[in-house]
């Protein structure tokens, strides 16, 4: 899509329709030099689900600040999978450049301005058509720099009939404390295809971020996609959008978050179904401990014929200090539409503490498996060994509370 | 004496459920608590195991020589005390395998379990499933029982493990308890007596409105009970405090 700078410009004082507004002047797009991938980067990339130690098996995608480190595609998925930076996509194919701002405006607000204008980096992923990509495929964001502002685009195309797991795993190096991460994505799935989309956060206490994602959902096309955010952030706000515009497709938006210190996350999903007998979900389990503030924002709206839309909001409080919102919104323009929401938010159900505690299991265990319990992965569809991982990551979070 | 209650009351709320309630089981007895619903039977349950909402107001519990009327549920669950529940709550995220593991602790006792699973049919598609989550009546009194015996407890408090069941699973249950009771001690609660057809119990009592009337041999109440139902306890004198 074509830009009009000049209206970028004016869009760079924009604030965003949620979340905190920042002042983009305090960060820079300096960088400091690109460290090596030592055993401290692979370790905290592995705490965002990536294995970099198993580069050279999968494929895998390295960025860290504002360029890509590494990038290689699995062997065995050699022309399958087109792994490229965004940069060499958009010299390498006059079409890329078409598909990026298609399915988020570049005008929407500051961040997407910035990405716009000054943007560096992100991948551009393409799995061919009818290709089934058993293996899943990792890329990792991870800043280095001090205040430093990191603005990737990504585009990820599934052709038709492909089928794919992909991870993006975003992060801070543990000794920066500030820095703002913005990341535009936007996902095409085409007639058939089934994409399994899984985005893992871990952010140092003192870290904005902002992600926009828009995700174009074709005939008889699936995608799961899943976020995951653990610990801390200063402020997070994000608002996924999707359209469903074939018939019988399907998407699913799951998210897992649990929030410490006074992290606050203004974190929604928004889908728009268009074709026939689409299905669309959004189901959001938020844990808040300490300080830390969650809004929960779900939208479905149903312009297709017999659309079926289901909006879960559960979150759990453990402190008294924290706070949840819920805010659910169905829009129907269909009589024979069916949409359906439920919200909850509660403290550790008692019945369940006695219940595990006359098991023999002691207070503080019983709290953290129901909290763990809480935070389910299971309709994520995630592969084995991933989700072995994330949970691992679970209970290294869980272990002070 | 394993256990020993005197002259207990207890109250949810303000209401006083159970007013004045007398127990002794001994060791290696198996003991059968009878009465209709909503007398109380389930609150003595939770009033034994300490469930914080029954409040003991009057009287004690007594286990293995130890006051244990104020002592916090799991140590009453150290000390031996296993409750299979008439009605466990939905646990959601929480898988009966990592549950049952917890419990056993993996020790080396993981074969023995793995039996146990096996001969209470508990399987591989239940294990990977949320505790109680959609689980039908009778897999809910197999897990819970699978449960209660995967803690090797000494003294098994079993809260209706027989209704709601089917006869396939009424067997399988029967037959597991009949055995697991050979060595150990119980009390039971049973609504219609099904669970009798597989166990020798050693003593029977009746529970009306909150207080035990009357005691006995096991199948001569049961019968009673079958054929005059409970109106029958409340006129009943000769075997009362026997
Ligand atoms: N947690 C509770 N809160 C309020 N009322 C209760 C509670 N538990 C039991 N009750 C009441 O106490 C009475 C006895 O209940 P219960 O002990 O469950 O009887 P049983 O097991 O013999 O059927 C009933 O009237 C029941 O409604
Ligand atoms: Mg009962």
């Amino acid at each position: 899509m074509q830009v009009d700078e000049e209206k970028l410009r004016k869009a760079l004082s924009k604030p965003a329709a949620y979340g905190p507004d920042l002042d983009l002047s305090q960060y820079s797009m300096e960088a400091v030099e690109q460290p090596k991938v030592d055993e401290e980067i692979i370790e905290r990339s592995f705490e965002v689900g990536v294995d970099l130690r198993k580069r050279g098996a999968l494929t895998t995608f390295l960025q860290i600040d504002h360029g890509a480190l590494y990038k290689s595609v699995q062997k065995q998925f050699e022309g399958d999978v087109e792994l490229l930076t965004i940069e060499e996509a958009v010299r390498k194919y006059d079409w890329v450049k078409e598909l990026m701002w298609k399915l988020r405006s570049p005008y929407e607000d500051k961040y997407t301005a910035f990405n716009a204008l000054h943007g560096a980096g992100g991948y551009f992923l393409r799995i061919l058509e009818d290709r089934k990509i058993h293996m899943p495929i990792q890329a990792c964001f991870l800043m280095f720099s001090p205040g430093a502002i990191q603005s990737v685009h990504n585009i990820i195309v599934a052709e038709p009939g492909s089928e794919a797991q992909i991870l993006t795993g975003c992060t801070s190096h543990p000794k920066v404390s500030r820095g703002l991460h913005v990341g535009i994505t936007e996902i095409y799935v085409r007639s058939g295809a089934r994409l399994n989309y899984t985005m893992i956060h871990k952010w140092n206490p003192g870290f904005d971020v902002r992600p926009r994602t828009g995700i174009l959902v074709e005939d008889a096309a699936t995608i799961i996609h899943n976020y995951i955010a653990i610990g801390y952030v200063r402020s997070f706000q994000s608002q996924p959008t999707a359209r469903l515009v074939g018939g019988n497709s399907k998407i699913t938006m799951n998210n897992v978050v649990y929030l410490q210190g006074s992290s606050e996350m203004d974190l929604g999903g928004e889908v728009l179904i268009e074709g026939k007998g689409d299905k669309a979900e959004i189901i959001t389990n938020a844990v808040a401990a300490e300080r830390a503030k969650i809004i929960n924002r779900g939208k479905i709206s149903c312009e297709g014929e017999g659309g079926k839309g289901h909006i879960s909001c559960r979150g759990l409080m453990l402190s008294d200090s924290a706070e949840i919102s819920a805010i659910p919104c169905l829009v129907s323009r269909r009589m024979d539409s069916e949409l359906t929401h439920e919200a909850a938010i509660g403290r550790i159900a008692e019945d369940q503490l006695f219940y595990l505690m006359a098991r023999g299991i002691p207070r503080e265990e019983a709290e953290s498996l129901i909290v763990r319990g809480f935070l389910d992965l299971s309709p994520m569809n995630l592969p084995e060994h991933l989700e072995q991982g994330i949970r691992r990551i679970i209970d290294m979070a869980l272990q002070g509370f | 004496m394993l256990l020993k209650i005197e002259d207990l009351h207890v109250e949810v709320g303000d209401r006083l459920l159970l007013k004045g309630i007398d127990l002794e089981i001994g060791e290696g007895e198996t003991h059968i608590l009878f009465g209709p619903n909503g007398s109380g039977k389930s609150s003595l349950v939770m009033a034994i195991i300490g469930h914080p909402g029954y409040k003991v107001i009057d009287g004690r519990i007594i286990f293995k020589g130890i006051d244990i009327t104020e002592k916090p549920t799991a140590e009453r669950v150290k000390l031996g005390i296993g409750v299979v529940f008439q009605n466990p709550p939905k646990i959601y995220g929480i898988r009966l395998r990592e549950l049952i593991n917890r419990i056993s602790g993996k020790r080396e006792r993981g074969d023995d379990i793995l039996k146990l699973l096996d001969r209470l049919n508990i399987t591989e598609n239940l294990l990977n499933r949320h505790v109680n989550v959609g689980f039908s009546g009778g897999e809910i009194k197999r897990c819970e029982i699978a449960q209660a015996l995967a803690m090797n407890s000494d003294f098994l408090i079993l809260d209706e493990p027989d209704s709601g069941v089917d006869v396939e699973n009424l067997e399988l249950i029967g037959r597991e308890l009949s055995k697991v009771l050979e060595k150990k001690s119980a009390l039971i609660i049973t609504h219609h007596g099904y669970i009798l057809r597989y166990l020798k119990p050693t003593k029977a009592h009746v529970m009306i409105q909150g207080t035990i009337i009357c005691h006995g041999d096991p199948d001569q109440i049961l019968n009673q009970i079958m054929r005059e139902g409970y109106r029958w306890c409340e006129k009943c004198r000769l075997m009362r405090r026997s």
